[in-house]
């Protein structure tokens, strides 16, 4: 893993070499030394570019307020404190912070579950049974992938205000129960049509109806494909934005990524500390959800890699 | 099977119920009331931070206290999607109650029919001064009721003046006489500190250079009143200042974004309204910013005027008229409110609210200045035209490219007339 990772190689000389005597062994391991010397730093500054913009992130929720952004480009302030923490447990508008962690969280798992019972089920039907009109209907799925959000927006709004749904979580979890995401039903119907249909065939020789063989032989397969969309969907709903924003109406109701946005005010003061100090803790759920979950996620990305 | 007539039968009974529940939805007559017992329930939105929701909460308290037959159910988001909210429910029908409004998007909602004329209602305005109300009105009707007024002023540093050694402005200033105070700063800022950002890519003090020379920015019919000699003339009025020290340089605005060059302690002065005051003061960290009144050429016309800061606005399609006109009656005359919000959203309008407020600190600043002005103020301007965002927006990006020197004086008068005539073509 050490050697051969830049194509950069100018062979620098030694100042202090010794003559130029030949011998193709010593040569070749102080080549392989600069190499991998050069290979360390390039990826040292790589991974420092891209952590940076995490790094301020957690030392700018320690700086006061008028130390944040601007002109002033320190990592490290002399007025270290944990008051942005403070100010953001605090909550906004009478409304607790933790409720709006609770509130992201009851969206987020039941987009889970949602769309791994849904996606898992319709994709079975997609992939194991011939009904009549089954390209159809899998081709109009997948053009549902290419209808932008913004235009089924205010239909969809008109649709659930008339309904009475408006400042419930009905509108933003039906879809999910409904496999209204094409993307995780395409997913897991490339995923199951890998699987060999020599299982189900001999699950249905013993007497296994369609329930039967989707629950005891394809889901246990499937659970790569299960971890990965689990991941993606709690992610996606995590930081979902929009749909929130349009659909609760009542701040007891709202969840995090719209309660960031309230402390930053461009028409009257804004908090910027308190809004990365809310940042950061935002970011913790996420990041033990993936650290939990990362083996399996590489196991599902290099198991959907094998076909059959 | 999925025969093409029962499919059919599907939609079409869809579509009748859908028409059959939105049918439902409005069939309300004109100002439901509600009683002690048995109260009925508005809502109320406003776009603001945590601070604005603390005071908030507290006003609607106390008209609920006061008014026992009405409940006030709040709401409040950020400012950019307060709109995109406010758009999807217009187009849904299902806009609040009550709502915080913002002059730009007055004439837009207002023309769609979006709005309530609020001179159909019982709302208290003898308070407010008669040069104000107009920017609430589009043809005669009352959409929005001013709930706070700000001004133009330049902003300015004290402790960074007199640590190198500037006298501090008076106010009584020709532009000449600004620039090169700004330059003065900016050569004794030693490349640390600038004097100011360039005030010719703000379009309210290109309005009020307009209105110092007597030309009106809109022609009573929506059109452009000025020419593209007017414009030359007024971007040429920084043109020996560009690349100097006294102006901070375009891509140093935009890598401090979206902080001001001011908040971030970059310049000295700034040209922007006094309601900012308490922002700057708490990005910069200074302890002290003072306002002045603007330059002009002619020193009895300052071409200042107060804008609504905010105005409260009712939706067109309320089940509730009465309690909707009491809360915003409350709202913005009441003078106990006055206290809870003090200048948070402005100076109050009201002249029951202002006097029954007492302003210290900052907020006294403010106050004070608005005071120190009103010799000078004319008429507030109408609500402006529909696009009026992306034409302020396209004027500070044209004039930040002259100031780039991507762009020719006239090459930008011409670039910024044409999106202008386009945008008011298109919603003519």
């Amino acid at each position: 893993m050490t050697t051969m990772a830049t194509p950069t190689q100018p062979q620098p000389t030694k100042p202090n070499a010794p003559a130029p005597v030949y011998n193709p062994k010593s040569e070749s391991t102080a080549v392989k030394r600069i190499k991998s010397t050069i290979f360390h730093v390039v990826a040292l500054a790589l991974v420092a570019m891209v952590l940076y913009p995490a790094i301020w992130m957690i030392s700018a929720s320690f700086k006061p307020n008028s130390e944040i952004g601007g002109a002033n480009n320190a990592l490290w302030s002399n007025n270290f404190s944990f008051d942005n923490f403070v100010t953001a447990m605090d909550g906004i508008g009478g409304v607790s912070t933790l409720t709006f962690f609770t509130n992201s969280l009851i969206l987020a798992v039941g987009a889970v579950v949602g769309t791994v019972l849904s996606a898992s089920i319709s994709a079975y039907a997609f992939a194991r049974i011939n009904f009549p009109g089954r390209g159809l209907f899998f081709g109009m799925m997948i053009a549902t992938l290419l209808l932008p959000f913004h235009v089924v927006i205010i239909p969809q709004y008109i649709v659930f205000q008339q309904l009475g749904l408006v400042d419930t979580y009905v509108p933003l979890l039906i879809g999910k129960f409904l496999a209204a995401d094409a993307f995780f039903v395409f997913l897991m119907v490339q995923f199951m049509r890998g699987l060999p249909a020599e299982l189900d065939e001999a699950a249905r020789i013993d007497g296994a109806g369609h329930v039967r063989i989707f629950g005891s032989i394809m889901l246990p397969l499937m659970k790569p494909a299960l971890i990965s969309t689990s991941i993606f969907s709690f992610i996606w709903s995590w930081n979902d934005f929009l749909g929130p924003l349009l659909y609760l109406n009542t701040p007891e109701k709202y969840p995090l990524p719209l309660a960031l946005r309230l402390f930053v005010d461009q028409t009257q003061s804004s908090d910027y500390g308190a809004m990365i100090a809310m940042s950061v803790l935002a970011l913790l759920p996420v990041l033990v959800f993936f650290l939990v979950f990362q083996r399996y996620i590489v196991e599902g990305v290099s198991t959907q890699g094998l076909k059959g | 099977m999925f025969d093409r007539r029962k499919f059919l039968t599907t939609v079409a009974l869809g579509t009748a119920s859908a028409a059959f529940l939105s049918a439902c939805g409005q069939s309300s007559s004109a100002g439901q009331t509600g009683s002690a017992e048995n109260p009925v329930t508005i809502n109320y939105t406003w776009w603001g931070n945590d601070d604005r929701a603390e005071r908030t909460r507290k006003a609607i308290a106390l008209f609920e206290s006061k008014n026992p037959d009405v409940k006030v159910n709040g709401n409040f988001t950020d400012f950019a999607g307060y709109w995109q909210k406010r758009a999807t429910e217009a187009a849904g029908g299902g806009l609040p109650d009550v709502m915080q409004w913002d002059l730009s998007y007055l004439r837009d909602y207002g023309q769609r029919n979006q709005l309530l004329d609020l001179s159909t209602v019982k709302i208290n305005t003898d308070a407010f001064d008669k040069s104000l109300l107009p920017s609430g009105q589009i043809r005669g009707k009352t959409y929005g009721i001013p709930t706070s007024t700000n001004a133009f002023a330049v902003y300015y540093d004290p402790a960074k003046l007199q640590s190198m050694g500037v006298a501090e402005p008076d106010g009584q200033w020709t532009y000449k006489e600004f620039n090169a105070f700004m330059l003065e700063v900016g050569q004794k800022g030693n490349g640390a500190l600038y004097g100011g950002t360039d005030y010719t890519g703000v379009w309210w003090m290109y309005n009020i250079w307009l209105r110092q020379n007597n030309i009106q920015a809109f022609t009573d019919d929506g059109k452009l009143g000025f020419t593209k000699d007017d414009l030359k003339k007024w971007w040429n009025t920084t043109a020996e200042l560009r690349g100097t020290p006294a102006l901070v340089p375009e891509e140093r605005v935009t890598q401090l974004a979206p902080k001001s060059a001011m908040g971030s302690n970059v310049t000295a002065s700034e040209v922007t309204w006094d309601n900012f005051m308490a922002g700057y003061l708490g990005d910069s960290g200074a302890k002290e910013l003072k306002l002045v009144p603007v330059p002009s050429d002619d020193p009895d016309n300052l071409g200042l005027f107060l804008k609504p800061s905010m105005l409260m606005v009712a939706s067109a399609k309320t089940k509730y008229k009465d309690a909707a006109a009491r809360f915003i009656d409350f709202m913005v005359n009441d003078p106990e409110v006055g206290q809870i919000f003090k200048t948070s959203r402005g100076v109050p309008a009201s002249k029951t609210q202002r006097d029954g407020t007492t302003f210290e600190g900052t907020d006294k600043l403010v106050v004070d200045y608005e005071k120190s002005i009103e010799k000078y103020l004319k008429d507030a301007p109408e609500p402006p035209i529909v696009g009026f965002g992306t034409l302020e927006a396209s004027f500070k990006r044209v004039s930040s490219e002259l100031n780039y020197g991507k762009l020719t004086l006239d090459g930008a008068a011409d670039a910024w007339f044409k999106e202008a005539e386009d945008l008011i073509k298109q919603n003519a």
